[in-house]
Parts: C-alpha cells; structure tokens; sequence
C-alpha cells in the first residue's frame, strides 16, 4: 500500500465489490483517513461479534450447571445474606451508640 | 447508516461463539452492513486509529509503542482511580489518624495486588466476549442468579454513589462552598462528561479528572513523612495496630473494600467493551490495568502518610469526614497542603460518581437488552442516559435531605462491597474458565490459584467481621 494513499476514495469499491480483496479493505482502513460512511470499512475495522446487530441476534447459551457449582452458589449467596444482617446488626449498633 | 430495522431478524437468537473473525469476512458481513448503528461507526474510528497505531508508519518501534498505550490505556486505569474514591480516601485517612505508619501501609498495597489480580480478568473477558458481565451472566447462568448478581450491583452502586456526592459536599465544605452548590456542580460535571456522546472523550475527560488524585502526593510530601519508617513499615509489616480489635477488624475490611468491589468488574468489562478492545489487545489492557493499580496504590499510600501526623499529635478523628481531615491537618501541612488534600477528597467523590453511574447503566442496558454505549446519541440509548443521569440525581438529592441516614451509609458501604465481593468472584471466574467463550484466554492455573486465593480471603475477612461483630469479647476488643 501506498503510504498516505487513500483507497477509500477510489471508486473500486463501488464499481466492483466483489473484486475487492480482504486485505485491500484492511489496507484501506489504515489509509490517511477511513471513509466510514462505506460498511465495508467499518466492518473491516471491528470483530464480526463486535458489531451491535450480531451481538443483538446472537446471545451465548446457557452453561450446564453442575451439582458442586450450583452448592457453590447458593453457599455464597446465604453467605451475603447472612452477613448483610450482620452488617445491619453492626451499624445499629454503631448508630445508637454513637447517637 | 441504516439503523437495526429488521426486527424480525434481530428475534432470531441463535448461539453466539467469540470470534477474532473480521466483520466483513463473516458469513453475516453483507447482512450486517445494513444494520450498522452509530455505536458501531464510532468504534471502528476508534478501532482504526488503534490499527494505525499498531501499523506504525514511519514512526519509530519506541513511539508506535506509546501511541497504542495512550490510545489503549483508560478502563484500568479509571477504574483503579475511580475506587480510589470518597469513602476509600476517608478509610485511608482513617488509617494514617488512628494508626499511623505501620502495618496498613503494606496491606493497602497488598489490597492493590488483589484488585490486580480480579480486573485483569475482566480485561480478557470483555476482549474476547465483547459482553459486559452482567450480560455474560444472564446469559451462562439464566435470570435468576443474573437478578441476585444485579440486586447485589445496584445496591452497593447506589449507596457508594450517595457517599461520593457525601465526599464531593465535605471536600468543597472546606473552601466555604454550600451543598447545594457543590452537589449541583458535581452533577452538571456529570452530565457534562456524557454530553458528547462519545466513548472515546467520555474517557479522556475522566481520565484528565482521574489524575488529579495525585494531590495526595504533594500533601503527604508536605507532612514530611519520616522515610525510614515508611521502609520499615514496607519491609516488616509494622508496628501491629493496637487497640479496639472489633474496630481494627472493620478496618481492615474496609480497607479491602476501598480496594476490590462489585462494581469494578461490571466498570471495567463493559468500558473494555465499549472502547473496542480485541484480543489482540489483551496485552496492553493488561499493562492499563497495572498502571491503573500502581498509581492508585501510591495516591492510596500518599493518603495514609498525609494524614500520618494526626496520629503524632494524638488528634482523635473518630468524626472526620474530608474538610474536617483537611482542617485538622493544616497546622502540620500549611494550607497550601490542607487545600490540596480537600481538593483530592472532591477530585476522589466526582470521579467516581461518573464511573458507578456508568457502570449503573451499563449493567441496566445489558440486562434489559437496550443500547447501552457511550458511543450512542441520546435518542438512541435514552434508557441508559437516563439511568445514568438518575441515579446520579437520586444520590445526589438524598446527600441534600435533611435527616437523610447517610451515616448509616457510610458505614456500611465499604463492608457491603466486601460481603458482596465473593459471589461476584465465583461468577467471574466460572466466566473465565469457560472454555467455550473464552479458548485460549481462559485463565491458568496460576492465575486460577490468585482468583481463588482472593476470594477466599475476602470470604474469610467478612467471616472475621462478621464473628467480630456478633461475640465482640472473641478477639478480646
């Protein structure tokens, strides 16, 4: 690539899309200054589950969640509880003591 | 630019696998190119001047190298310096009035290496992913553990929220400002910070507020702190705290808790996301995360020397909040150094009312399925501007209530953050080691075994706490 070209602004990419290879949309994207109004070059710029419509169509499945995991779990969550109570047992005491 | 117009599209869920593919390549790359969002032009300019960076050009390898960590650099460091917040500065302040130069100044820093430890990984789950967390845990582990996790989240956020608007009053207090004023300030500020509409100068204004948690160097440098017992306290781990064992142990646990919260790994995984970062770019998110908690540590450290020669001079500080810790130290830093100190009380308050209330609504908008970037205009992401700006305003309007029980939430909230700190450990690292989203960047057994170390540690402190709290006479307090 021709340092501070500016593929973008040819017309290839209108003329002939097909023909355009990814790298020349690459090359272009690192060219003096993108022109972002082409999805193309934006797309090239980002990872294919980075752009807002993929990740809207697509979500991660649920994981299985094993015995010991979902024992794990519910151990930490009576843990916050417990403890909250606690922390509220605490401040009362704080509170009127020191008012 | 089209918008996402094709709804019945978008209702076709299918499994998502993380991919390093480029869009365009992609099967879906012409789909896709119809339904580009401003969202999506802003990050790849974002993604372009990374590339450029990396290319190089003419510049030499020294300079191509910094010019990707400054483009790079931010959720870490934002993060780190955002936790270095209001009620964290007041604990360090605590810390050097009631203890002086001694075992908490190795333990603030090893807090530092424990935060270290959890954000990294947040690094390379959102690199890889490209979800923030709370998403990736309703969509792992279904709703209903998703739903504890937030409840969990926007509590502590709230309440964290409402002690930085208690640290943005106290700091401003000390130069005669009225509340209503300075609260006022510190929510335009906010606004003003979202008002562009744009990641990438959300970011850099935060970061520009974030580094003036520095003050906190020239005003331990005004206390003239006594270097050899710095060392010695570095090198030994002492002299011990002495006294009240109950209050040493609430102490420690808010120390952690100044440290390693909740709300840091929705902040960062989300920032991580909105900023861009590929996997390409776990390496130099890494190194942000690092200078993030260097920084963080020193200003953490520099907080407890400032405030050092009130434990000389035996001031009791039981009631301090920020002014009253800058008024008390003026005799001993001059007003120059009280002023300074004031200041990075309020400096600590306005950056992390911007950080916890993004973070509010980057979890909301995650959850809910609605835009949730920096990079949308107004009109496309209302719902998480609006959670942004009103949570800030609830926290804010509840500092301005007369009666408001703020002492009650100043107490709790470094506590609450440690107690809510284990489970959502277990989820990220159940996240990270999920082979199927994150391959090769799932964590190692080392870094498994520092996760692990970390939770339980925090699961033991908030057991110490919590055994402290119920049989006072146990640990002789």
């Amino acid at each position: 690539m021709k340092k501070g070209s500016n593929l973008l602004n040819r017309d290839h990419f209108k003329k002939d899309r097909a023909r355009d290879s990814q790298q020349e949309i690459e090359a272009a994207a690192l060219s003096a200054r993108p022109d972002l109004k082409h999805p193309q070059v934006v797309l090239s710029l980002l990872e294919a589950d980075q752009v807002v419509a993929e990740k809207q169509r697509t979500r991660f499945g649920r994981r299985p969640l094993s015995f010991r995991v979902r024992l794990m779990l519910w151990g930490l969550r009576v843990y916050v509880i417990i403890m909250l109570v606690i922390v509220a047992i605490s401040v009362f005491r704080a509170v009127r003591g020191g008012g | 630019m089209a918008g996402l117009t094709d709804k019945t599209e978008m209702r076709a869920y299918q499994p998502a696998q993380p991919t390093t593919e480029s869009a365009a390549a992609s099967p879906a790359g012409q789909q896709l190119a119809g339904l580009l969002t401003h969202e999506d032009l802003d990050r790849a300019q974002d993604r372009w001047r990374v590339a450029r960076a990396r290319w190089g050009g003419r510049r030499s390898a020294p300079l191509r190298s910094l010019s990707l960590i400054w483009l790079l650099v931010g959720p870490g460091v934002l993060v780190f310096l955002g936790e270095n917040d209001a009620p964290s500065m007041l604990s360090y302040s605590a810390i050097g009035t009631r203890y002086g130069i001694g075992f908490f100044l190795p333990f603030v820093v090893l807090t530092f290496v424990m935060g270290f430890v959890v954000q990294e990984m947040t690094v390379r789950l959102g690199a890889v992913t490209h979800r923030g967390h709370a998403e990736l845990i309703f969509d792992r582990f279904g709703k209903f553990w998703g739903l504890f996790s937030m409840a969990d989240l926007m509590l502590g956020n709230f309440l964290t929220l409402v002690t930085e608007f208690i640290g943005v009053r106290a700091g401003l207090s000390f130069f005669g400002v009225r509340p209503g004023v300075a609260v006022g300030g510190a929510l335009l500020l906010v606004l003003g910070a979202i008002a562009t509409g744009r990641y990438w100068t959300w970011e850099r204004i935060t970061l520009g507020l974030a580094i003036f948690n520095g003050l906190f160097i020239p005003a331990a440098l005004l206390a003239h702190p006594n270097w050899q017992a710095v060392g010695r306290a570095f090198l030994t781990w002492s002299p011990l705290p002495q006294g009240n064992r109950p209050e040493i142990a609430l102490l420690l646990l808010s120390v952690v808790g100044a440290t390693v919260t909740p709300w840091m790994l929705f902040f960062q995984q989300s920032a991580v996301v909105d900023k861009g970062m590929q996997p390409r770019d776990i390496t130099a998110g890494q190194l942000d995360t690092l200078l993030g908690t260097v920084l963080a540590a020193v200003f953490a450290v520099a907080t407890v020397l400032a405030t050092a020669p009130l434990f000389r001079h035996g001031i009791n500080a039981a009631d301090f909040q920020g002014a009253e810790f800058a008024q008390a130290l003026q005799p001993w830093i001059g007003h120059v150094g009280a002023m300074l100190f004031a200041l990075g009380i309020l400096e600590a308050g306005l950056v992390a009312a911007i950080a916890i209330s993004t973070s509010s609504a980057y979890a909301f908008g995650e959850v809910f399925g609605t835009a949730h970037s920096l990079n949308r205009p107004l009109r496309e992401a209302w719902p998480f501007y609006l959670i942004l700006v009103g949570s800030a305003c609830v926290a804010a309007g509840l500092v301005l209530v007369p009666h408001a029980p703020l002492e009650f939430i100043v107490l709790t909230v470094n506590v609450i953050a440690v107690l809510a700190m284990p489970p959502a450990l277990a989820f990220l690292l159940l996240l990270v080691n999920d082979r199927d989203l994150m391959g090769e960047h799932a964590n190692s057994f080392w870094q498994n075994f520092a996760g692990i170390t970390v939770t339980v540690l925090l699961v033991c402190a908030g057991l110490g706490f919590g055994i402290a709290t119920v049989f006072p006479g146990i640990l002789g307090g």
